[in-house]
């Protein structure tokens, strides 16, 4: 979701940017030393690869699509902060060369897709995985799309309480959590479905492709 | 130097805009960026329309819609306000793109250069690869693509693009180190 600046207030925006700053500082000290000197070109290329899969379309019934997030996918396959930080640098590419997004809704996108969603893919695929490999896939690409959406609903529907005028309207965006939950949980539940079967299939072709390399 | 200030105006100004709530405010600093983007003023009024249109058209209607059913009245002030608001900072944001060098502003910052240059590049030829796949898809299909082809050819584009990211970056990291970036 491309919320656009201008409808998260900054008294929410300016210490999630401070949350995720620490998150960014950790995270790139994790992803050094979990890699060696290479980090940075794959820090880049995992970057351009969760960038160029938001450009993939997810079949819906009736011939519509949706575009996929691929954090579930990025989550399993390589980890909470190696997603996290690939996730982040794909916002900021696209909100400050591509003007889609906002830089105020960066930290918001990056903590709820990014690392809630990551944590959520990672810990639900490693908890179902010894039961059963193809439903943790699922699991893990179904649990990337939704629990965003639900942390984005309470944030948007927060708006409201915490940036108010004298008589109680609303100053950035307007609707409570009554609306906003319901109008973004019931279709990214749905969503969340074609989500998880791309992250199967996805996650499939990625384990072969490991083992694969690994042979040769 | 000048690109990091222009990067550091370009927040400030961001930032500022994000804290008013009074139209006449809004306007002002709506009718300052558009002087300053010169010749450029309906290109980049056009793109922030454009950029914004759905989200804040969608969430106007709505508000418009219930505060009506409600009170039986529109809530102009935050109409404006909201809208104003918006307009007001996606021009900042494509004034910013179309005037300034990222890669110059991030410059202080070597890694960061490196990072951003890398991902940039690589992921505008992924990007057009994906095209060609779609088009792929559509050129060997006589009919349109069912559910279960589509699907299949969006796993595979998805596992062919985490697969080049293994292979760039370990192209990249060869390259990088062959030309002393890791002493």
């Amino acid at each position: 979701m491309h919320i656009p600046d201008g409808f998260i207030a900054p008294q929410m925006y300016l210490p999630l940017y401070g949350l995720a700053a620490g998150l960014w500082a950790y995270g790139a000290k994790r992803v050094a030393r979990d890699l060696d000197e290479a980090t940075l070109p794959w820090l880049a290329s995992l970057t351009a690869a969760s960038f160029a899969l938001s450009f993939i379309a997810l079949p819906l019934p009736g011939g519509t699509s949706a575009h996929v997030t691929g954090v579930g996918l990025l989550a399993a396959s390589f980890g909470i902060w190696n997603a996290f930080m690939a996730a982040s640098m794909v916002f900021a590419i696209q909100a400050l060369l591509f003007g889609d997004g906002g830089v105020t809704t960066l930290p918001l996108n990056a903590l709820a897709m990014g690392f809630a969603g990551a944590l959520a893919a990672r810990g639900l695929f490693l908890a179902v995985r010894p039961f059963h490999a193809g439903l943790a896939l699922f699991l893990a690409g179904w649990i990337g799309l939704f629990l965003p959406a639900l942390l984005i609903a309470l944030a948007l529907g927060a708006q409201p309480l915490i940036a108010h005028d004298a008589a109680g309207a609303p100053l950035y965006f307007p609707f409570g959590w009554s609306v906003t939950l319901p109008a973004l949980l019931i279709p990214h539940a749905l969503l969340g479905l074609g989500e998880g079967a791309l992250t199967v299939l996805g996650g499939r072709l990625i384990e072969r492709l490991r083992l694969r390399y690994g042979n040769d | 130097m000048i690109e990091r200030g222009k990067l550091a105006a370009y927040l400030a100004a961001l930032l500022t805009a994000s804290w008013l709530t009074a139209p006449s405010w809004l306007a002002a600093g709506l009718g300052a960026v558009l002087v300053l983007c010169g010749l450029e003023a309906g290109r980049l009024l056009r793109r922030a329309l454009l950029a914004t249109a759905a989200f804040s058209g969608t969430v106007s209607l709505a508000y418009a819609a219930y505060a009506w059913w409600q009170f039986h009245t529109l809530p102009l002030d935050w109409l404006l306000t909201a809208n104003l608001r918006v307009l007001l900072m996606a021009l900042l944001t494509f004034l910013f793109i179309a005037r300034v060098n990222l890669f110059q502003a991030l410059a202080f910052s070597r890694r960061l250069s490196f990072l951003l240059v890398l991902a940039v590049s690589q992921s505008l030829g992924l990007r057009r690869t994906l095209a060609e796949f779609r088009l792929g898809l559509q050129s060997r299909s006589p009919r349109p693509a069912g559910i279960k082809a589509r699907y299949r050819a969006a796993a595979h584009a998805a596992a062919w693009l985490l697969d080049r990211a293994l292979a760039n970056a370990h192209e990249s990291a060869q390259a990088m180190q062959s030309r002393g970036m890791f002493k």
